[in-house]
């Protein structure tokens, strides 16, 4: 180990062009894995933000922006021993008219108001709940003024033939495919008009959360055809809909598996020519009669140290490049999960590249020593 | 057994060595119908013109290159009958190279480069490998450059630590081609006292490949190869000049 340390340090020039190779492909994972992640959390900002465990939906429910009408009557369902609060929710895509011409694709949420409500993103203050009781008021994202065409709070707008007025903004809650519109329950139902009685989904909160996933599994059983599920499982399912839905997933795959093939290529290459340089003084050893498993074992140490230092090299420019991304806007995740995973696709294509350039032992020879 | 009429067993015999490379109109015979005998102790000295076959006999007597035909029996073991795995085993625990040029890791100290055969073969562990590794660099005269890289010696240092590399298993047997082909007279000369001191006091069968005439009164034994036939030259020994009786009743 320490002899492989030594050459890589020595000859660092030489392993220069595997390193870098190595640290880019694992940037590019980690980013995009990362980008991505941020995209697709934005779909489940309602049910991430909200401080319900259980989610009640219409069956095969793929997505929590894709509910559709169920009967408010379902909440009796939820009457259970473990659950302290029940409530309806409101939620679907409309028509957002701006007040100087032009449309925007809107999507809705309605959720109770009160002081103990379980539907409301954290982010709505109980200022903005208090206005928001007043029905037909919206509060949206302060980044989305432009995109609904309005200047300021106190404007006025047209959803689906109804009047509404902007009370106030939140931050940090843009949305994918059209701008949250946060209201009650109330203007949720007005706007969005489903059959009487009906709503889209259902939200319970349990006394204690760890209770939530078996209060899911008994209303699974249920002969009614519902989809329950716990917050984090519907906001998992709500992400992978659209991951797979857009193909943005193949798209990744795709991008991911060209880094990481330049760089397993370069790395080859780099430990290659760096044994086949080396060839001579292997060869004398071989000649000493010291086992081949050796020199390999020192082939793969390099590759092993090529792995680390281009990951460590990497690291800091996810982190720059990450906060840049959120500074511009683009939400780049990076929970734990994402590291582990991005540092050990990139250290195996090291060990792979290492296992690879193995081949160049075969021409030692000692033989070829005696001229 | 055979000897050397003193008492003395070879620890290395071969013959009917028969080496060929290529066919048809390219074939060239590298040896002839060799016979050799080495005996623990001496320095032999193995001469002949280019082509002659020279390293073609020290691969074939290390167990580097199979010969086309004949055998090679080092300390009693037929290495040409043995499987690639002993063979290996074998020049593991008992032999020694020093090959033409230095053939050093540009990447690695002196001591490192010793060091490593130590460790690598099983040898020793780590502290034990370190006092061998400096107390053979000592003996070279390289103490001060243990810590230096190949870029930083000189060529005959670099050659005293191939040395160095060659002797520090304190193997049975050491081939060398062509040691001091690189180096002045002086340090020629310096190279081929190192190993006739290995082979006097230490005990090992050494056999050097080397053009330089010069080197005759530093050897025990002269051998001369010509167009793939050996024989063992007349030359006065250094031994004999030393006065070392025992071998020189043979003369
Ligand atoms: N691998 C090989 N393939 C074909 N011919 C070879 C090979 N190795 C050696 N020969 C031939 O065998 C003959 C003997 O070669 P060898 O290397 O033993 O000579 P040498 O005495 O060591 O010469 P030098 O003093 O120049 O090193 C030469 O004619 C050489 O061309
Ligand atoms: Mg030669």
């Amino acid at each position: 180990m320490s002899y492989s340390l030594a050459t890589l340090w020595y000859e660092r020039q030489r392993y220069l062009p595997g390193v870098l190779a190595v640290g880019f492909s694992c940037l590019l994972i980690a980013l995009q894995c990362g980008l991505l992640l941020g995209l697709f959390s934005i779909t489940s900002i309602p049910i991430d933000e909200s401080r319900a465990d259980i989610w009640i939906g219409h069956p095969e429910v793929p997505s929590v922006d894709l509910g559709r009408p169920i009967p408010e009557s379902w909440m009796s369902l939820l009457s259970q021993p473990e659950v302290e609060t029940i409530e309806p929710f409101m939620e679907g895509f409309g028509y957002w008219v701006k007040p100087n011409g032009g449309m925007e694709l809107v999507l809705i949420i309605g959720s109770r108001l009160g002081p103990g409500a379980i539907g409301p993103v954290r982010q709505l203050s109980a200022q903005h709940r208090m206005l928001l009781s007043e029905e037909m008021s919206v509060v949206v994202d302060e980044g989305e003024f432009s995109r609904l065409g309005i200047t300021k709070i106190g404007d006025y707008a047209e959803v689906i033939g109804r009047r509404v007025r902007v009370v106030g903004t939140v931050r940090g809650l843009k949305s994918l495919a059209g701008p949250y519109l946060f209201c009650s329950v109330e203007t949720g139902k007005a706007l969005l008009r489903p059959p009487p009685d009906q709503v889209t989904f259902i939200l319970g909160k349990c006394t204690n959360k760890a209770d939530a996933q078996k209060v899911v599994d008994r209303l699974q059983a249920y002969p009614q055809k519902i989809s329950a599920f716990t917050a984090d499982g519907f906001s998992l399912r709500s992400r992978l809909h659209w991951l797979l839905k857009t193909k943005a997933g193949i798209a990744l795959g795709l991008a991911a598996a060209l880094g990481l093939l330049v760089g397993a290529v370069v790395t080859y290459q780099t430990l290659y020519a760096a044994t086949a340089a080396s060839l001579k003084e292997y060869a004398v050893l071989r000649a000493l009669g010291i086992p081949r498993w050796r020199m390999a074992l020192t082939v793969l140490a390099q590759s092993f140290w090529v792995g680390l230092f281009g990951i460590c090299l990497a690291v800091p420019f996810i982190l720059i490049l990450a906060s840049l991304g959120n500074d511009a806007g683009a939400k780049v995740l990076l929970p734990w999960w994402l590291w582990t995973g991005a540092i050990s696709v990139t250290m195996t294509t090291a060990l792979v590249s290492g296992l690879l350039a193995l081949r160049s032992l075969r021409l030692v020879e000692p033989a070829t020593l005696l001229r | 057994m055979y000897n050397d009429g003193n008492g003395v067993t070879p620890t290395l015999r071969a013959w009917g060595l028969t080496k060929t490379f290529g066919v048809g109109d390219v074939m060239t015979t590298a040896l002839r119908d060799v016979s050799i005998e080495l005996y623990p102790g001496q320095l032999s000295l193995l001469m002949g013109p280019s082509g002659s076959g020279k390293s073609t006999l020290l691969a074939a007597l290390s167990g580097l290159l199979r010969p086309d035909s004949g055998r090679v029996l080092c300390l009693d073991h037929d290495i040409w009958s043995m499987s690639e795995k002993q063979r290996e085993h074998f020049r593991l625990k008992h032999c020694g190279f020093i090959f033409q040029g230095y053939n050093l890791f540009p990447a690695l100290t002196a001591r490192q480069q010793l060091e490593m055969v130590l460790r690598w073969s099983g040898i020793s562990g780590w502290r034990e490998a370190r006092q061998r590794t400096d107390a053979i660099l000592d003996l070279l005269g390289l103490a001060k450059k243990a810590n230096l890289r190949p870029n930083q010696l000189s060529g005959g240092e670099k050659q005293r630590v191939a040395i160095g590399r060659a002797l520090i298993k304190e193997p049975s047997f050491c081939f060398a081609d062509e040691p001091t082909a690189a180096l002045d007279w002086k340090h020629g000369e310096q190279v081929i006292e190192l190993l006739r001191a290995a082979a006097h006091d230490g005990g090992a069968t050494i056999l050097v490949v080397a053009h330089d005439s010069r080197l005759i009164p530093h050897v025990d034994r002269v051998f001369h190869l010509e167009d793939g036939v050996l024989v063992e030259g007349i030359e006065r020994p250094l031994s004999l000049v030393a006065g070392d009786t025992a071998v020189a009743a043979e003369y």
